[in-house]
């Protein structure tokens, strides 16, 4: 492909992604009340109805409170099954791979469902937010998978090796050697799964319990009834919240996260 | 100082031994080195002197004391890996630092140990750069002086001079050699390279398919091999063929007085090395086999010849370039008679 042909090519395709996002912010800051496009009027008192909007605010922090809590667990069983996938899975290395990577494959309404036999059958039912975390922590388990196993092919054992020859154990090896050494891919793989929790929409909508929803679920619900430029004011806000995270991320961890 | 002693170490990964009941006792001090080709079993050793390998059978004795089920983290043990395996994310002076910490040493006395350290290894002033800011040979010898300050029991080198040049190689056999003179340690190298092995220690352990082929000095292993595998591994070499009778062993270099008890009319293989033989003019008036000059390869400190013998055997001869002999000329071999050493019956001869 020649050089300018390959540059019109890209623009396309980021206009194509981006203009949404584009329509939804100017959006969000017109002045009339219906959800409309070009927006009449520029104002912020769409923002002003969102943050005095309890029902919003306590979905927002529901939906920060899950992403946490699904980051925390994703990031340990993700890290610590990207450890054996590296180090000791063997022969049975491609399997693991397949395996830890089928949450991705699978369509989620499926594994919505099948999560919600599941969480009826064994008991927790959705009484409790309980389900839901399970199913986040699956969806965004892949993710963590492949930041850590990136980072981990690149870490050699013989440093382990050298670690326990000096007389550390198998704590301390952990803590102070392997664990610096793949913190990008930690903190990549941590964020990806924040970032994608806050964003889960179907498992959500499938395992939430009764009385709670999270961001997505509201504006969702909110939208069936009402047609302000209040909802692009809370999308608007959601985008930059990802943002945030993703600079973040790039800031600390530059290109690296991207090795996958 | 300690001294080690490894009895009928084995160990089998399920498809026959890696390592093959070898024994070997190392004094006080004592630098040896295990040599052999690739999947000899040499590592595998080293690896379970260590004790990142559990011996299937066998003892590992530190002083005395059977180490075999002591973790390697407890075992006491200074490692310098092939690749040097510096922690990249500390600095050489944490690097230094970290086995020293493991041991609850006082900070005041790890900065004096490592300021000592970084002396003998002549790194003094580079505590606090990074490995990726090192050469090759500097990170090599940051490796050795991790291994050394925790003042171990016994130091294990796993090829450590196999990712450097040639001319930094040689620079760092002497260098290690000293270093270990100097601190008195128990050594065990292993190496893949001949010349590494003879030059660096005070004996050597010739090891093939997970045996023991030959322990001994360096100058036993090239002079006095104990068979022809050894022979060929650790050098070049001529097999004479020779024939006992009554006493003497017939070569076409002469009659050689048979050394061990073989029996009239067997054949044996002699070991004769390249630079035990001299080339002399046919005209010289001394006593010697005459030969043709087929080829010459010159390589500045040394010409290598490869000679035709009337009978169509071939020899090969190293010898200092004074007297230079173009191809086809006639020379005259002369080798003493101490210089072939027998390798045993060729087979099927024995009488």
């Amino acid at each position: 492909m020649s050089k300018p042909f390959f540059t019109v090519y890209c623009l396309i395709i980021y206009a194509f992604l981006l203009t949404p996002i584009a329509v939804v912010v100017i959006a969000s800051f017109n002045a009339g009340a219906f959800l409309t496009f070009p927006p009449q009027g520029l104002s912020f008192r769409w923002y002003v109805v969102f943050f005095n909007n309890e029902v919003f605010m306590r979905a927002i922090r529901t939906s920060l409170w899950i992403a946490a809590v699904t980051m925390v667990i994703s990031g340990i069983i993700g890290t610590t099954a990207a450890i054996f996938y590296v180090q000791y899975s063997g022969r049975l290395k491609e399997a693991v791979r397949i395996a830890m990577l089928a949450p991705l494959l699978l369509p989620e309404v499926l594994t919505a469902i099948a999560l919600l036999f599941f969480v009826y059958s064994i008991g927790i039912g959705t009484q409790t937010m309980f389900g839901m975390i399970i199913g986040h922590v699956l969806i965004t388990l892949p993710f963590v998978f492949i930041n850590v196993s990136a980072s981990m092919e690149s870490y050699d054992p013989s440093w382990s090796m050298a670690a326990q020859s000096l007389g550390a154990g198998r704590f301390t090896r952990f803590r102070r050697i392997m664990l610096p050494l793949i913190k990008p891919g930690v903190i990549g793989g941590c964020l990806f799964a924040f970032i994608i929790s806050f964003d889960i929409f179907t498992i959500s909508f499938m395992l939430k319990n009764v009385g709670t929803s999270t961001l997505p679920i509201q504006l969702f619900d909110y939208l069936r009834t009402n047609f302000t430029p209040e909802a692009a004011a809370v999308s608007t806000c959601s985008i930059v919240l990802t943002l945030i995270v993703v600079v973040i991320s790039e800031k600390m961890l530059g290109l690296r996260l991207h090795r996958f | 100082m300690t001294e080690v002693s490894i009895e009928k170490l084995t160990k089998d990964y399920g498809q026959g031994p890696a390592v093959n009941g070898i024994s070997i006792r190392i004094a006080e001090g004592e630098f040896i080195s295990l040599l052999g080709p690739s999947g000899c079993g040499k590592t595998t050793t080293l690896k379970m002197i260590a004790g990142f390998e559990d011996a299937t059978e066998g003892a590992i004795r530190f002083d005395g004391r059977d180490v075999v089920h002591v973790p390697v983290e407890k075992r006491d043990i200074g490692m310098v890996f092939q690749n040097y395996a510096l922690f990249p994310h500390m600095t050489v002076e944490k690097n230094l630092a970290f086995g020293l910490e493991m041991r609850k040493i006082s900070k005041a006395e790890i900065r004096e140990r490592i300021t000592k350290v970084l002396d003998m290894v002549q790194l003094a002033g580079y505590a606090e750069r990074y490995p990726r800011q090192l050469s090759g040979g500097q990170q090599q010898r940051v490796a050795l002086a991790r291994a050394l300050v925790i003042e171990p029991k016994i130091l294990l080198l796993d090829e450590p001079l196999a990712n450097l040049d040639a001319k930094l190689r040689e620079e760092m056999r002497v260098f290690i050699r000293d270093l270990q003179r100097r601190v008195g340690i128990t050594t065990v190298y292993v190496t893949h390279d001949q010349a590494e092995a003879m030059t660096m220690s005070d004996r050597v352990v010739v090891m093939f398919g997970g045996r023991i082929a030959q322990i001994g000095t360096p100058s036993d292993i090239y002079e006095r091999p104990s068979n022809l595998e050894v022979a060929e591994f650790v050098g070049q070499v001529n097999i004479i063929r020779g024939k006992v009778g009554s006493g003497t062993i017939s070569t076409p270099f002469g009659n050689l007085p048979a050394a061990g008890a073989y029996a009239d009319g067997t054949e044996i293989m002699l070991a004769l090395r390249p630079e035990a033989v001299e080339l002399l003019p046919v005209n010289s008036g001394t006593s010697g086999v005459p030969a043709k000059v087929r080829s010459s390869y010159y390589s500045g400190s040394l010409v290598d010849y490869r000679l035709d013998l009337a009978d169509g055997a071939t020899v090969n001869v190293q010898t200092f370039p004074r007297t230079r002999f173009a191809d086809g000329d006639e020379v005259l071999i002369h080798a003493p008679v101490d210089r072939f050493w027998p390798l045993g019956p060729i087979r099927g001869t024995e009488a």
